[in-house]
């Protein structure tokens, strides 16, 4: 346990050294905010109007979910697993006794520290910009089944990044194509740009087969209570169902992917 | 082979091979390989069979592209062999356990593991940690580590800003601070200067002795080499060609003796050339090769046909004897040789 308390302080201190990289990926995610913002805030001009069972004050919470979602869900080192991979960097974790998957998951953790307390800054600093009305949960049922929903969405989009890291192992000039791919999944079928209950049923229905929509969308809509008991329950369900899937196809493709590899580069 | 001495590698009939994509040049090579990608099998190791016993250092020798650091990186569990049976402290490398790992370092001149962006201390923690290094310890080594290197003061510098001289010695340290029972070096004084070199080698001398490390060491480097190790393996397209001591490999394959003559009279240029082959003529120094076993009698002619004012037979230096297999002049005499005693074991 004790190497990876050093794994998250060394790793705390990396990101400190990329300031201004750190610093512009922030200024990055208020931007997207504010366009968010300002689009659903043009839509429910009139404070009567309900569209998609959402009025002013629920899809306002939403966008304001989505911060803390993504500085806690979204934000990982584990990004530059691919890179890694192709560069042939991996040689130096695989020389040492220490757990990749842990490696990388304490490194993850890291990292969420610190974007969640930019983000609760963040999030005060354009609750008095913006001055949304903000519906606050209060049934302690629904409250832990968010939380429990959020530790789920963590883990499932590190496997996720985990999973989408694997190809340059066979093609190593490929490094970064896949995680695009994973990106914009993410963000459309994840809810990371509109609230997915827009779709229409039969394509959510789709959607929630999915592993996406249990990033962002589902723990969100579960804090605002608009799916009941039961359903929330059901989508946990599923989500913990997809944790256990894609560990055992990450396990094997990992093995498989440690056995094409070629270590080379300098 | 003696019963007593600890066999540390065990390496029967490796093979490793690689599957390429081939891409012709240009443009139009590019779309082609995408529709029609033409695979190629590299095969990278052949057969290779040897063993290495507790405390050897032992230097491996081959042009580009032999095999040596394949071989290195499956013997330290980095790469999954197509074929044969290894073993490493009893261990199969492949299977990365942690007793194995915490036991062996790979250092490789061209990589490195400190963290780029924070002074090296901070890796060293890190590693402290991994390898579960009691507090102790951990200090004893790095203070002795940095000592041998000569690196305390770095130790709170980023990395970034260090010399690779001085980042080489520190990757060194971040290598060994586990103190590995089994060390595989790979081009371990790469762009290094003269003076880094000598004190890495230094190291790595005292450090087999110190500790009765098994050490196996790649280098294009000569001087390495020489200094080194006392029994090489030359390796080449794959193959082992040659498996023994470094004398042994020098009288094998020295088949020229050098001939340093000091002339009192300046003489013909061109009379020497009947003597041997003139490699260097500044008068009154002149440099002649001439075949083993006519030294002698190419010994007494100069003296007897020149003016000579001091005469000495020399062995041709071992880095030209190296540089050759490097070259891979060599190969096709080694392979000529191993034939015959092939030939005559049957």
């Amino acid at each position: 346990m004790k190497k990876y308390l050093q794994v998250f302080k060394i790793s705390f201190q990396q990101e400190f050294a990329y300031r201004v990289n750190f610093i512009m990926w922030r200024v990055r995610n208020v931007l997207q905010i504010f366009l968010i913002f300002f689009l659903w805030d043009t839509v429910f001009a009139d404070p009567e109007r309900i569209v998609f069972g959402y009025d002013r004050a629920k899809i306002l919470t939403y966008v304001f979910g989505l911060i803390v979602m993504r500085s806690v869900v979204l934000s990982t080192r584990s990004i530059d697993m691919p890179g890694e991979i192709a560069r042939g960097d991996i040689t130096n974790l695989m020389l040492k006794p220490i757990n990749y998957f842990k490696y990388w998951f304490t490194r993850d953790l890291s990292s969420k520290a610190l974007n969640l307390a930019f983000a609760a800054v963040e999030g005060v600093f354009l609750y008095f910009i913006l001055k949304p009305q903000i519906y606050f949960q209060n049934n302690i049922y629904y409250l832990s089944l968010f939380i429990l929903s959020l530790a789920g969405a963590i883990i499932l989009y590190f496997l996720l990044v985990f999973l989408f890291s694997t190809p340059p192992f066979w093609i190593p000039h490929f490094a970064w194509g896949f995680m695009f791919l994973l990106f914009v999944f993410t963000d459309l079928l994840g809810g990371g740009v509109f609230p997915l209950d827009i779709f229409p049923q039969s394509l959510q229905n789709l959607v929630y087969l999915t592993p996406f929509p249990y990033l962002l969308f589902i723990p969100v809509e579960i804090y605002l209570g608009k799916f009941g008991m039961t359903l929330s329950l059901k989508f946990l369900a599923v989500s913990f169902l997809w944790i256990l899937v894609l560990a055992f196809i990450n396990k094997k493709i990992w093995s498989l992917g440690f056995k094409a590899y070629r270590a080379e580069g300098r | 082979m003696d019963e007593g001495v600890e066999k540390v590698i065990k390496v029967e009939q490796l093979v490793k091979n690689f599957e390429v994509t081939e891409k012709k040049a240009g443009f139009l090579g590019s779309i082609s390989a995408v529709f029609s990608p033409k695979k190629k099998i590299i095969r990278a190791l052949r057969d290779i069979s040897f063993d290495v016993n507790k405390g050897e250092l032992i230097g491996f020798i081959g042009p580009n592209g032999a095999g040596k650091t394949t071989t290195l990186k499956i013997l330290s569990g980095l790469l999954y062999p197509s074929g044969g049976f290894i073993q490493v402290l009893r261990f199969d490398p492949w299977q990365r356990s942690p007793n194995f790992l915490k036991q062996i370092g790979l250092v490789m001149g061209q990589k490195n593991q400190l963290w780029w962006d924070l002074p090296a201390i901070e890796t060293l923690e890190l590693n402290r940690a991994i390898y579960e290094i009691p507090k102790r310890d951990f200090e004893e080594n790095l203070n002795e580590l940095l000592e041998l290197l000569e690196v305390k003061k770095l130790l709170n510098i980023q990395v970034r800003r260090l010399s690779l001289g001085q980042r080489m010695r520190l990757e060194l340290v971040a290598a060994l601070i586990h103190k590995p029972r089994v060390l595989f070096l790979d081009e371990p004084t790469i762009g290094l200067d003269v003076l880094g070199q000598q004190k890495i080698r230094d190291f790595i001398f005292d450090y087999n002795k110190k500790y009765a490390a098994t050490i196996m060491l790649t280098s294009h480097n000569m001087d390495d080499l020489i200094d080194l190790a006392k029994r090489v393996i030359v390796i080449d397209k794959g193959q082992i060609l040659f498996d023994g001591e470094l004398k042994e490999l020098v009288n094998e394959f020295a088949k020229e003796k050098i001939i340093r003559v000091y002339l009192s009279k300046e003489s013909d240029f061109k009379k020497l050339d009947t003597i041997g082959t003139v490699l260097r003529f500044n008068y009154p120094q002149a440099t002649i090769s001439v075949p083993r076993e006519v030294s002698a009698v190419a010994a007494a002619e100069l003296l007897q046909n020149f003016s000579v004012a001091d005469l000495t037979i020399e062995e041709e230096p071992i880095e030209e004897i190296i540089r050759r297999v490097f070259r891979g002049e060599m190969i096709n005499k080694i392979q000529n040789l191993k034939n015959e005693k092939i030939s005559a074991s049957l």
